[in-house]
């Protein structure tokens, strides 16, 4: 198991190695040939690196750090995709929860999440901005919708599958319906809500970067993503990019050890990547 | 045996129609009755509803006609005086073997302190120490079934009801835990109904068996097991036994 | 959940109960939307203030009536510029765009994203659920690709590729790709694994093994994550639309793009409700497509 795994270390690294050398030769390359001037719609903008060399990227990467840019716009975004993940949690899984136990509640609100469901929840930006303002309030919104409706089928999902078994034993052994819904429903549907929890993240992120074009002020990666854009500028698109990548990485491995850690119980299949 | 024996259970005219594109009849008016600490069995081939039958005495299912007091009073619901245990694994997964133990006390509202000493007491009785903490992934099919059936006993309960609960083991798991079983019983003195379709197993453990036709479910046949007690490996080859499973094969051939 | 089957009501109540639900909430909203003809909404405490305005909840009339306007059947909209400062639906029509025409767009948009998008998704999972040195050398880099939000590439590809067709559909494909790989992986690896053993045990390889096995074996994988991609090629479709385009429903719900408006959005509600309501509907239409052709494909799948 150990060589196995350390195989599967070293294989990656490779890769991921000679994928930086690769593109650290191609931007030397391209330094050389690729156009500087580039054809912009109605102008020409000057002096673009379209494969910036590490020296630029790290030379813009010291810069944005250094003005302090860059972290603050870190931690402005990720407490937006955080607030948003929890405010939509808390409302997309006790819903999906009842809707699951209860027949009428189901019936009656099956067609707006049907609706809600497939309408990507970026269309509905315009709308939050007009109805909510173009400050804080709608980003979030933004952001709770699309998780509330990943984490409302996921949680309805989950509770559906629960096995039936699970509950008539419960009943027989005399338990009230609270109590097996804190200690049968809720820890059998958790594994699968804690999924859609990963995937809303995920789907958090994206939205988040879109979100921040309302209105949009400095620290925020959204809007340095745009700036940088509008410019261009490639070697601080790509800081925002790889910034935003290593972010959602990290949530996601958070989501995952935090699914590992309330699964403990579970009959392991071979490792999930 | 004490005589004349308390009923502890009657089923009168039980009839269980199925729903659906074509409704099934599975049940067609069964009538048994169950006495105090009596250890009965039910055979029959798949699809003679025995399984719905205890379904209906657990309350998980009303039936179409008919009724079942256990007690005197109607069964109109599950219920911890019936305990059940499933053939398919019901050990909960997310809890520890101790959980699972004392859920049916945790549910009954007894006292931590006391459901602990209850639930080490069972702990004892299948021979499980030291896996208390242990999620069930951890133990094999034969122990996390005993823990079904100690954790039904937890919360000591007038009827056992058991649905082919060593139907999905192995068979050298399968005679062990009908020994477990056997002894549990003799310590317990529960009034049990065992389905299952294996007719040494039903013959092995009960005090009676009783034989069901195919679909729709009815009695073909009552068969007492007058072997003395406590049973063992030599049991089921003295020629007692092995006349009662030819007489009972016989019973089935002949649906 | 219920431990009873018996004991399930017809489905017709289903559907009764949920066409209510629809029918109230629009009787509610239709009512709450024409209170500002009764009450002066200057008079209301401040969050009513702001939101009993027509400009803000368009009365439901209106949104038929944009509903009309967009479908180019009706006359010009009396009082739409009166109602809305910008005149977004006069600026549509003028440039002749249509609900219909706008959707058309934006479906061809998804559809490209999922040929090519899921081509693409399902040959990568298929190499790294099929062998493992590809699986240990790959997927560390398709993790790195992965974790970047398509929509956050879009100003770099334009650089790349210019102001055209093109930057709009690589975030989409890219999008559609990231989301194929996973499910196609497992199916082939954890699913089809056990039946590849066997056939090869029988005798089987090569174009065999992999056309009569594997891929059916992971087929149901296999679309389940096309159903999950269509939902992210729509998301990712609306996005580039509305930060980029110059047509389709992302650039009708905006009225001009987001990114190059310098990010003030000025859209008129009636208009933006349209656009979504065509958005689910289209999106709804097209997901029972994939589930109805899936399930024929996959007829032998145990449900």
């Amino acid at each position: 198991m150990n060589g196995l795994w350390r195989r599967r270390l070293w294989r990656a690294l490779l890769s991921l190695g000679v994928l930086a050398v690769l593109y650290g030769i191609a931007s030397q390359i391209g330094s050389a040939l690729l156009p500087r001037r580039i054809w912009m719609v109605a102008h020409y903008i000057e002096d673009v690196e379209l494969l910036p060399p590490y020296a630029s990227l790290l030379e813009e990467a010291v810069f944005l750090v250094k003005s302090g840019i860059l972290p603050r716009s870190i931690l402005v975004s990720t407490a937006r995709v955080l607030e948003g993940l929890a405010l939509g949690a808390a409302v997309g899984v006790p819903l999906g929860l009842s809707m699951a136990r209860v027949a009428r509640l189901e019936w009656l609100l099956d067609p707006w999440v049907t609706f809600f469901r497939f309408t990507p929840a970026l269309a509905l930006l315009p709308l939050y901005a007009l109805w909510f303002g173009l400050g804080e309030l709608s980003k979030i919104l933004l952001i709770a919708t699309a998780v509330a409706v990943v984490t409302l089928l996921g949680a309805y999902q989950g509770v559906r599958d629960v096995p039936r078994v699970y509950l008539e034993a419960a009943k027989s052994l005399g338990a009230s319906d609270g109590l097996i819904l804190r200690k049968i429903v809720w820890p059998a549907a958790l594994p699968q809500i804690l999924s859609s929890v990963r995937i809303a993240l995920g789907l958090a992120w994206v939205t988040v970067v879109v979100a921040e074009l309302i209105k949009a002020t400095m620290p925020s990666l959204g809007y340095l993503l745009a700036l940088a854009g509008a410019y261009p500028r490639v070697s601080t698109i790509a800081v925002g990019i790889v910034t935003i990548g290593v972010l959602v990485l990290a949530c996601d491995a958070a989501a995952l050890g935090l699914y590992a850690m309330a699964t403990r119980w579970m009959k392991r299949s071979p490792a999930d990547a | 045996m004490p005589e004349p024996r308390r009923r502890r259970l009657e089923m009168r005219d039980v009839v269980h129609v199925y729903e659906g594109k074509t409704a099934t009849r599975a049940l067609d008016g069964v009538s048994l009755d169950v006495h105090d600490n009596e250890f009965l069995a039910i055979v029959g081939p798949v699809g003679s509803g025995k399984t719905t039958l205890v379904r209906i005495v657990a309350g998980f299912l009303r039936p179409t006609s008919g009724v079942v007091l256990c007690d005197g009073a109607p069964v109109t619901g599950p219920g911890p005086e019936r305990g059940y245990v499933f053939q398919e694994e019901a050990i909960f997964p997310w809890m520890s073997v101790r959980d699972n133990l004392g859920f049916g006390l945790l549910a009954k509202g007894v006292v931590a302190s006391e459901r602990e000493k209850i639930v080490a007491e069972l702990v004892r009785l299948i021979g499980l120490e030291g896996y208390e903490g242990a999620y069930p992934k951890e133990l094999s099919g034969g122990m996390s079934k005993m823990v079904e059936v100690a954790r039904v006993l937890a919360t000591d309960p007038a009827i056992l009801l058991l649905d082919e609960p060593f139907g999905l083991l192995d068979a050298q798991t399968r005679s062990k835990m009908q020994d477990q079983l056997s002894l549990l019983w003799e310590e317990k003195r529960k009034t049990v109904i065992l389905v299952t379709h294996d007719v040494e197993e039903a013959i092995y453990l009960a005090d009676r068996v009783v034989v069901f036709t195919p679909r729709p479910g009815r009695i073909k046949v009552e068969v007492t097991v007058d072997l003395p007690r406590p049973r063992s490996l030599e049991t089921r080859f003295s020629p007692a036994f092995l006349a009662l499973k030819r007489s009972i094969w016989k019973e089935i051939g002949r649906a | 959940m219920r431990l009873d089957d018996a004991a399930r009501p017809p489905k017709a109540r289903r559907v009764w109960l949920g066409l209510a639900s629809v029918v109230a909430l629009v009787a509610a909203y239709t009512l709450l939307s024409n209170a500002y003809r009764v009450v002066d909404p200057s008079l209301l405490p401040d969050p009513l203030r702001g939101l009993l305005r027509p400009q803000i909840l368009p009365p439901t009339q209106r949104i038929v009536d944009a509903f009309v306007q967009l479908v180019g059947a009706g006359a010009p909209l009396a009082g739409g510029a009166d109602l809305h400062p910008g005149d977004h639906i006069g600026g549509l029509v003028e440039q002749r765009v249509t609900l219909q025409g706008s959707l058309l767009v934006s479906t061809y948009r998804v559809l490209i994203g999922l040929a090519v998008g899921g081509s693409l998704g399902i040959l990568a999972g298929l190499l790294m659920g099929w062998s493992r040195a590809v699986d240990e050398y790959v997927h560390p880099i398709y993790i790195l690709f992965r974790s970047v939000p398509p929509l956050a590439l879009i100003t770099y590809v334009m650089l790349w590729l210019g102001h055209g067709t093109a930057h709009l559909l690589i975030p989409i494909i890219y999008a559609v790709f990231a989301t194929v790989v996973i499910p196609t992986y497992h199916g082939v690896r954890d699913v089809a694994d056990v039946y590849v053993k066997a056939a090869r045990a029988l005798g089987a390889g090569g174009r065999l093994l992999l056309s009569r096995v594997m891929l059916p074996a992971a087929s149901p994988f296999v679309l389940a994550g096309l159903r999950y991609a269509l939902v992210i090629a729509w998301m990712t479709t609306v996005g580039v639309e509305m930060l980029m385009g110059d047509d389709g429903v992302g650039y009708l719900l905006i009225g001009g793009g987001l990114w190059s408006s310098r990010l003030e959005v000025a859209g008129d509600p009636a208009v933006i409700v349209v656009g979504i309501v065509g958005l689910a509907l289209v999106g709804y239409a097209m997901d029972v497509g994939v589930r109805v052709a899936g399930d024929r494909l996959t007829q032998w799948v145990k449900r």
